[in-house]
This record gives structure tokens, sequence and C-alpha cells, in this order.
């Protein structure tokens, strides 16, 4: 049973469009790293976590994962905002545009679409805590080099 | 920043804290420290919760509030480029 709050986690407030950045963003929704992954890899390795201080941790980390997978959401929307035929297809988003036009799809910054083989839930301890480690050093590598790239592009 | 943005970010700043202390304290339940945090935390994010509700709607859905629940704006719809 979840509760939600008409609210964002932090707020999102964009005040220019920026259809090329949406794109590489896009990824931490869908893509291989990204928060859905993320919520939904807590959310099923749950059931078989013979600890209740880790049964609270993964219930409570896949919760707000689904938080952060909606700001990430308010951001790629706002983004993609009231463009012009010139600016979709200046900046490579209309490839994004002929499946979805600007609707929020969860897919990978490259194209693939969301897909559940980017989690595992072993039904053990170690072996999914060593999946959380990993997918944990996944999402701050990817980091860094949007951070780096986020000034020639914006 | 408009009052009620200034609101929802001392509101969103005071859940951030809380939710942290929340987090730790599902591997550390016993530290007394952090208890009394998370309950100094949690009332003053019980009172801006209310102050917000009370001018701008609710924050979560309760029965009996149909209009005033699905009134704009949307977390996601406060963007600067509404055109």
């Amino acid at each position: 049973m979840w509760t939600y709050e008409k609210k964002l986690q932090y707020p999102v407030k964009i005040t220019r469009t920026n259809p090329k950045l949406a794109q590489l963003i896009i990824s931490q929704y869908g893509g291989p790293d990204g928060e859905l992954g993320a919520s939904l890899r807590y959310l099923s390795q749950r059931y078989s976590m013979p600890y209740p201080e880790l049964k609270g941790l993964l219930t409570d980390i896949a919760t707000e994962e689904l938080a952060h997978f909606e700001m990430i959401g308010a951001i790629v929307y706002q983004l993609t905002r009231n463009l012009s035929r010139q600016e979709i297809e200046a900046s490579g988003f209309d490839k994004y545009f002929v499946d979805h036009t600007a609707g929020i799809y969860p897919v990978a910054a490259s194209g693939a679409p969301f897909t559940a083989a980017y989690v595992q839930s072993k039904g053990d301890v170690l072996t999914d805590l060593h999946e959380d480690l990993a997918a944990d050093a996944a999402t701050a590598k990817e980091q860094p080099p949007f951070r780096k790239a986020r000034k020639p592009l914006i | 920043m408009n009052s009620r943005e200034k609101l929802l970010r001392n509101l969103s700043s005071t859940q951030f804290a809380l939710w942290e202390l929340h987090l730790y304290l599902n591997t550390h339940p016993g530290d007394l420290t952090a208890l009394g945090m998370h309950e100094k935390y949690a009332l003053k994010f019980r009172q801006l919760k209310e102050e917000y509700e009370e001018n701008y709607g609710p924050l979560t859905a309760r029965s009996g509030e149909g209009i005033e629940w699905l009134k704009n704006p949307w977390p996601w719809d406060v963007g600067g480029c509404d055109g």
C-alpha cells in the first residue's frame, strides 16, 4: 500500500527548454541504471530479505526511488515543452518524437525501452546486496560525466 | 519564488531531514539522539504540512475533497516554459 503526495521531493522549475539535454536525462528515467529499475530492484528483493532492518530499508529506499522517478519525469517534461518543429529537428529529438511525441516514456538515452532485464532478484541476501552495490556504483558513475556534459549542452 | 513555492521548499527540506533520519533509524533503531531529532522534525513537518494544506489544498488524497485534490498545479506543472 502506498500514499501519494502531490508534490515533488525537490521542486523542478525549468525556465528554458532543452530537448538535447532531455534525451540524456531520460536515461535516468528508463535506462539501465535509472530510477525505475532501482525502485523495482528493491521492491522485488525485499520479499526474500530475512532481516527486519533491511526489509524496512529496501521498502523505504524503493519508495524514495519512485519519488526520484517522478522528479526525472518532471525534468524531461519541462525540458520538452512547447517545442517548435525546428527545435525538434535541430536537437535530434526527432527520433524520440516520432515514437512518443512529447510523451514521457521509460527509455534509455540509447533508445532501448525499459526492461526488467536491468534488475536482478535472486532470493539470496548476499547475491542481492552485491547487485545493489553494483547498481549504486553504476549510478554514481553516471553522474560525473553528466556534470561535465552540462556546460556545452545548455 | 512565490509564497507557495517558499512554503513548499521549507516543507520539503524539513521532510528530507525527517526522511533521512527515518532511513538511519531503520538500521539504528535504538539511537536516542536520532530518535529525538526525528521527533523534532516530525513535529515541524506536521505543522508546515497543515499550513500548506490550509492555504493551497490537500497533499494527499483523502475522501470528500474531490475538486480540491484535482486542482492545478500538479507537481510537474510548475515549470517556467508554459507558453
